[in-house]
């Protein structure tokens, strides 16, 4: 009787933690599956469920051999990396403009920032799509790099700018004292400071930007990214190569987050020589 | 303070609706205006003359013998002309939907040649998206097309379009799950439900509900169309019929979702389903062919010109034939695969006989199109 | 200040704004005025003040109107229950953990939005074990199916907007001070209590940013309808979706789409006079406010 209660009062205490595990679990069952059936066998190369065909390395082997695939996979990398260090670089500007200077128009520039990461994909495709069909222009990878930047600025703007919320300015302070103009303070003790932060928002806008679907089936015209690659052949047969560079993807960004979050902890130990206001935990963290 | 910073942020407010305002009237003013309505003019003739350069041609999924031995690799190695074949046309409306606004500027994305069924063509090229095909440039295929496809009712003189293959849509079952279907009617069966899906082109599953009611669709008015979308529609809602698809209804025969869909003839190399198996309605199919076209802006028409001819060789043509296994508008084809004691030549889905299709109906257009359509997009959206 | 010095902040902003302004602001305007036409694509679209186009594009859908004002929020509720003792627990229970559980509510971003969908449609499809279990635990009929059901779809909208209900309230999670708690406790509460009368209403803004940026994006959502849902599962996304690519009709597809546009500002608008910009952006601590 006593174990039993013992049990119990283990389980009730232990409670969060294990749902919070359950919880995990339910959000990796996805990308373990994709995972998983990158390595079944299949007789015409097409995902099927199940791995009644037996395990095979095959499809990591050939992961490149598939023209159509490689090209639009290429096509979203480069419209990936144009998008994000444009976005990045806009964001960050916005963002140190928000939280150090003072000027009119703050309101607006804060609901302009904040609608259009609220507003339904269906719309901003739909509306930019029409501006594109009211002027006749050609749809294709300018007008994608349009849209990536401009759903991307948003949300690096909320990532730096909570980053430089908890920035400490006592070290800028410090540089001041010893005499640094403020553009060398900027690039020697703000630059590497925020550079996570930055990093982080870059992160993001590459992701949404690889991850991006129903903007860009609106305004791609004939060009072909990686998602609408897959939507194609998701109609009639996947070749299992998706799956391949799927999890390649998902390995690349998941190092890719690895090493930013190092980079953190390293600025924070840079930094970690302040006196923590009370109660509040460590201020450099925050979510990627 | 709190007052005047209102006060400022209000007045900043006006002032850049004001600037908004006029700069709208400013961009409307000075763009656009027209929207729509196709290219006026006359049609452009594709330019004839030696292959060469890159040719990118769209068409639909399985519809080619790939590989390293494929047709595609074969023209590469004859002509020196490279290849980029895209596989990314899942149904008419879908593609013609994602090219249009680029063709109303007369670009084609890039693409020399489409393949689009007949009713597509001719919208194209009634709203001036197609050049015209001199025949003069095109020896091996008029000398090889079959005879009843040299003057189809939408295009009487080939001036613009080509037929790639033809086939039929019926229906695939399931054969371990379903042996007992054989007709539309079947797919309303209450012990299916669920378990079935139909097409979403508006000139086949309705074409076929109305054949199976005893109807035939070149002769139906616009009410009988109605009635059978009507039919369709409140079979969707009970759930009865699984979804709409293009070329989805593949990937449910291999998931298992399904026990039967409407679907097209030659599609068995994309399902893996070894019990799969195509039938021809008892009240018959609709027939229909796709069309090779060349869009306005075609970046490289002396390729796909070359293109056409090659693949309307019989040598050429019988490859194609023997993987996709749909209806080659090619002479001689049959003769071929007879020599290699294919037993495609004896197929009724390749070589369809007249007994065969007796039944069978083309790829009609219902009449009050506009009206129709709507009722049949109310369906398919739910 | 020098009259440079004032102008820093308009030059920082000025790009980005600019960007915004011309494509995202710019073709809304677009969007309405292409919805004041009417024609078709062979006769051409004229500009005739239309408006009708407005009801009609609204009457013509109500059902997947309806739906997806239900889908969308049985999801958010759904995501809601499931992300908040999460955010909680990595807020507050996880120790070293912390940013590798982080990393796992994120991580479905790093697979495209569309294969994590068709792998859930593979999970779920007729013949997998995932479905002959639930038969057996009848919460799916013997003969049942879960694709092409509401219930996948909702499924679907779940999982695949959880972050963005799980990242607000983390961040807001993360603020509470833990000593407010100890407090309460001080004086007797219990930890339900501590919890309804002082966790729940401090995390409040948090809950609501979630909320709506849950809530939102699903309700334009028409992937999860597309793939996951069979022929009654249509919202309005798959409608605006199809009534552009499909059958350009561009006018109503217009319409509809400021329409929804305008439903969703109404909404933001609201919260924002409620709460202010600053809580929406998480601005308490904003400096030069």
């Amino acid at each position: 009787m006593a174990s039993l209660s013992r049990a119990w009062a283990w389980l009730r205490r232990n409670a969060l933690p294990i749902y919070a595990g359950l919880a995990v679990a339910y959000l990796l069952i996805p990308i373990v599956v994709i995972a998983v059936f990158s390595f079944g066998a299949t007789p015409k190369g097409k995902l099927t469920f199940g791995l009644d065909h037996g395990f095979t390395t095959e499809y990591w082997r050939s992961a490149f051999s598939r023209p159509d695939l490689n090209e639009a996979l290429f096509t979203s990398l480069r419209l990936a990396v144009l998008a994000t260090a444009i976005s990045t670089v806009i964001g960050t500007l916005m963002a140190i403009a928000l939280v150090r200077h003072k000027f009119h128009g703050r309101q607006l520039t804060n609901l302009l920032i904040v609608i259009p990461m609220a507003t339904p994909e269906v719309v901003i495709g739909a509306s930019l799509l029409s501006m594109f069909i009211y002027y006749t222009l050609a749809l294709g990878f300018t007008t994608l790099l349009i849209a990536h930047v401009m759903f991307s600025i948003s949300f690096v703007v909320v990532v730096v700018r909570s980053r430089l919320i908890g920035f400490d300015r006592h070290l800028e302070e410090a540089a001041a004292d010893l005499g640094a103009t403020p553009l060398a303070t900027f690039r020697t003790v703000t630059l590497p400071l925020l550079a996570p932060g930055i990093l982080a928002a870059a992160l993001l806008a590459f992701s949404l930007s690889i991850d991006d679907f129903v903007i860009s089936n609106f305004n791609s015209g004939t060009t072909v990214t990686f998602p609408l690659y897959v939507y194609g052949v998701s109609l009639r047969g996947v070749p299992v190569q998706v799956n391949v560079l799927a999890t390649m993807l998902f390995l690349l960004l998941t190092i890719a987050v690895m090493l930013v979050l190092w980079q953190q902890r390293r600025a924070e130990r840079m930094t970690a020589v302040r006196p923590q206001p009370a109660g509040r935990p460590a201020l450099a963290g925050g979510s990627a | 303070m709190r007052a005047q910073a209102k006060r400022r942020s209000g007045i900043t407010l006006v002032a850049v609706l004001a600037v908004a305002v006029v700069a709208m009237l400013g961009l409307a003013a000075c763009g656009g205006g027209t929207v729509g309505g196709g290219n006026s003019g006359e049609a452009t003739t594709a330019k004839g003359g030696p292959a060469t350069g890159k040719l990118t041609i769209s068409n639909w999924p399985g519809y080619i013998d790939p590989g390293k031995n494929g047709t595609v690799a074969e023209f590469e190695k004859e002509t020196g002309v490279k290849v980029d074949y895209i596989e990314d046309i899942n149904s008419n409306d879908g593609f013609f939907g994602k090219l249009q606004p680029q063709l109303e500027q007369g670009e084609s994305g890039g693409r020399s040649i489409f393949v689009v069924a007949d009713y597509m063509a001719k919208q194209m090229h009634d709203l001036g998206y197609l050049q015209e095909i001199n025949h003069a440039d095109l020896p091996t295929v008029f000398k090889n097309l079959l005879p009843d496809l040299q003057h189809p009712g939408f295009d009487p003189e080939r001036k613009f379009s080509v037929p790639w293959q033809g086939g039929m849509t019926g229906i695939w079952v399931d054969t371990s799950k379903a042996p007992d279907i054989h007709s539309v009617n079947d797919l309303f069966d209450p012990k299916y439900k669920g378990k079935v899906t139909m097409l979403d082109e508006l000139r086949e599953t309705p074409a076929l509900v109305m054949l199976a009611e005893g109807v035939d669709p070149a002769k139906a008015s616009a009410d009988q169309w109605l009635h059978a979308i009507e039919k369709l529609g409140n079979a969707a809602e009970s759930g009865q019929i699984r979804r709409f698809t293009g070329n989805e209804y593949t990937e449910d025969l291999t998931a298992g979702n399904i026990v039967a869909a409407i679907g097209w003839s030659g599609d068995a190399s994309l399902i893996e389903n070894p019990n799969a198996e195509w039938r021809m309605p008892t009240e018959g199919c609709t027939r229909w062919s796709e069309n090779m076209v060349i869009p306005v802006g075609a970046p490289n028409t002396a390729a796909a010109l070359a293109w056409m001819n090659f693949v309307y060789r019989p040598d050429v043509a019988v490859d194609i034939t023997e993987y996709v296994e749909y209806i080659s508008p090619v002479n001689g084809v049959k003769g071929l695969l007879q020599e290699r004691g294919s037993e495609l030549a004896e197929s009724d889905i390749v070589f369809p006989t007249e007994e065969f299709t007796r039944n069978c109906t083309g790829q009609i257009t219902p009449p009050e199109l506009e009206r129709v359509n709507e009722a049949w997009q109310e369906v398919l959206t739910g | 200040m020098s009259l440079r010095q004032r102008l820093v902040p308009y030059w920082l902003l000025a790009p980005g704004l600019l960007w915004l302004v011309v494509f995202f602001v710019v073709p809304m305007y677009f969007m309405g005025e292409l919805a004041l036409r009417s024609g078709s694509l062979t006769s051409g679209y004229t500009f005739d003040w239309a408006w009708s186009n407005f009801p009609h594009s609204l009457s013509g859908h109500t059902e997947q109107i309806g739906r997806s004002f239900y889908y969308a929020g049985t999801a958010t509720l759904l995501a809601l229950l499931i992300g908040y003792p999460l955010a909680y627990a990595i807020a507050f229970r996880a120790g070293r953990f912390k940013a590798l559980l982080l990393f796992a509510v994120i991580a479905p971003f790093f697979t495209t939005y569309l294969i994590r969908t068709i792998a859930w449609k593979t999970i779920l499809s007729d013949s997998s074990p995932v479905v002959s279990v639930l038969q057996t635990l009848s919460l799916v009929p013997a003969d049942g199916r879960v694709l092409a059901t509401s219930g996948a779809v909702i499924a679907g909208l779940t999982y695949n907007f959880l972050p963005f209900m799980i990242l607000p309230l983390y961040a807001n999670l993360e603020r509470l001070d833990l000593r407010l708690i100890e407090a309460a406790k001080d004086l007797y509460s219990s930890s339900r209590q501590a919890f309804l009368k002082v966790t729940l209403p401090l995390t409040m803004p948090g809950i609501v940013a979630g909320v709506l940026l849950t809530f939102i994006p699903a309700f334009g959502d028409y992937v999860n309808a597309q793939i996951l849902g069979g022929t009654s599962q249509a919202m309005v996304g798959n409608v605006i979706q199809s009534l552009y690519l499909n059958q350009r009709n561009y006018p109503e597809a217009a319409a509809l789409s400021f329409l929804m546009m305008a439903l969703i500002l109404a909404i933001v608008v609201a919260y924002i006079r409620l709460a202010g910009t600053g809580a929406f952006m998480g601005d308490e601590d904003e400096e030069a406010a």
